[in-house]
């Protein structure tokens, strides 16, 4: 077995294997990274609708840009910046038909959320009060556990404009609580 | 809900299974991946990329410089030539910093916008220190023609730049587009520094600086109609494929 595809191999090595055709090693990261992914897509109010296609296409996309990965670098910040533009096309796109074309029909909401408690949908109603920008920080940070720096790099923004972000979504989430907490 | 309970809810959808419909676009992708799984060399560090593009630069201005006439670079005293060159290397630099960061996602903050406007403030701070003349006549017919040869220059630096910056994956081409329009306007600028004998403060900082806010804006549009038509192609692809 390539030490790249050991089961404990960091995103980092996963991802230097895939770059060496180590097929064990993309089959690996793909697992590994594609829940995240998933999550991050479904909790961005402009790509919820397409979740699962923009999952499918961000990979292909990471396929077509695997050689401008610097190996030993953070591999999180490369893959979510790819995921944010993938998402901005769709949303342009959607745009797009939605001036061009009449809906005459009711489509749903969400083609396909994830299992989610009571807890994760009050969560995601308060996410949906906070700006795109703000809310993108706080799933990366919170959700995909990456660093504010990470965030910065995936943004390609100054940390002080993601902690920035991140400082007035938690303002905005906090006094969401305590509204509830009166309200109960 | 408590922050603490919101944090566990947080920590709940970090993890969990993917849904039937994410596990079918997952399976999809893998068996497209796998089925063209190539070794691919990594793309060389940003600061040998931003080392070509100053390269880049740098041979293009000097040797178009040279090839027209270095009667600028004549005309110009020794304290000029100091305070000239090395503010238009340093300048050229952040450009190409700026370039080579827009080769590879989270390449690191957009720095075209900071670069432009380095540009347009010390630039023209330096030129106003060093040169006088403010006198328009013979304003337009001596400045169109350094104009259209900045122009030139710039042109085929903008076709090397494009080259260089498809070699990597641009995520933003409006973004790279202001970036490399910048630098090619720099090359642009160096060259008419090497070649233009008109050491008139108001022709300097108009015809001369002229060239690298036009490849700017120019390098802005064109990303932007290269974004746009990168949706749109891929959107019939999606369309097509459904």
């Amino acid at each position: 077995m390539p030490v790249s595809s050991a089961p404990d191999a960091g995103l980092e090595t996963l991802m230097s294997g895939y770059q060496q055709a180590d097929d064990e090693a993309a089959t690996a990261l793909i697992e590994k990274v594609s829940p995240m992914l998933l999550r991050f897509f479904w909790l961005q109010a402009f790509s919820r609708r397409h979740a699962d296609d923009l999952l499918q296409e961000t990979w292909m996309r990471i396929h077509k840009a695997r050689h401008t990965y610097r190996p030993g670098e953070p591999v999180l910040p490369w893959i979510f910046a790819i995921a944010r533009y993938t998402g901005l096309d769709s949303y342009r796109k959607t745009r797009r038909i939605e001036f061009r074309e009449t809906q005459v029909e009711v489509l749903p909401e969400i083609a396909a959320a994830p299992p989610v408690s009571q807890d994760v949908a009050e969560i995601d109603a308060m996410l949906g009060a906070l700006p795109e920008s703000q809310r993108e920080v706080l799933v990366m940070l919170k959700v995909s556990g990456m660093t504010m720096e990470e965030v910065a790099r995936a943004t390609s923004s100054s940390i002080g404009s993601v902690k920035q972000k991140a400082h007035r979504a938690y303002r905005t989430l906090r006094s969401a609580l305590m509204g509830g907490a009166r309200a109960r | 809900m408590t922050p603490d309970e919101v944090d566990n809810v947080f920590g709940e959808l970090t993890a969990g299974p993917l849904t039937p419909d994410a596990s079918g676009a997952v399976r999809r992708a893998r068996s497209a991946i796998l089925n063209d799984l190539r070794p691919v060399r990594p793309l060389p560090s940003s600061w040998i990329l931003t080392l070509l593009f100053a390269g880049t630069f740098a041979a293009l201005a000097a040797g178009s410089g040279a090839l027209l006439g270095p009667h600028g670079f004549y005309a110009l005293n020794g304290l000029e030539r100091a305070a000239i060159y090395p503010t238009l290397i340093a300048l050229a630099l952040v450009a190409a910093m700026a370039c080579s960061r827009q080769m590879r996602p989270a390449g690191g903050a957009r720095r075209g916008g900071v670069a432009l406007l380095l540009v347009l403030a010390c630039f023209p701070a330096v030129a106003s220190a060093l040169f006088r003349g403010y006198s328009t006549v013979d304003f337009v017919p001596g400045g169109i023609p350094c104009l259209r040869a900045g122009l030139l220059v710039a042109l085929p630096t903008a076709i090397l730049v494009t080259w260089i910056l498809r070699r990597g994956f641009v995520l933003d081409w409006s973004a790279a587009g202001l970036a490399g329009g910048i630098l090619s306007g720099l090359t642009g600028l160096g060259m008419l520094e090497v070649h233009c004998p008109n050491l008139e403060a108001i022709h300097i900082l108009l015809w001369h600086l002229g060239v690298v806010a036009f490849s700017a804006a120019l390098g802005c549009a064109v990303g932007w109609i290269v974004d746009i038509v990168g949706w749109r192609s891929r959107a019939r692809t999606s369309r097509g494929a459904a």
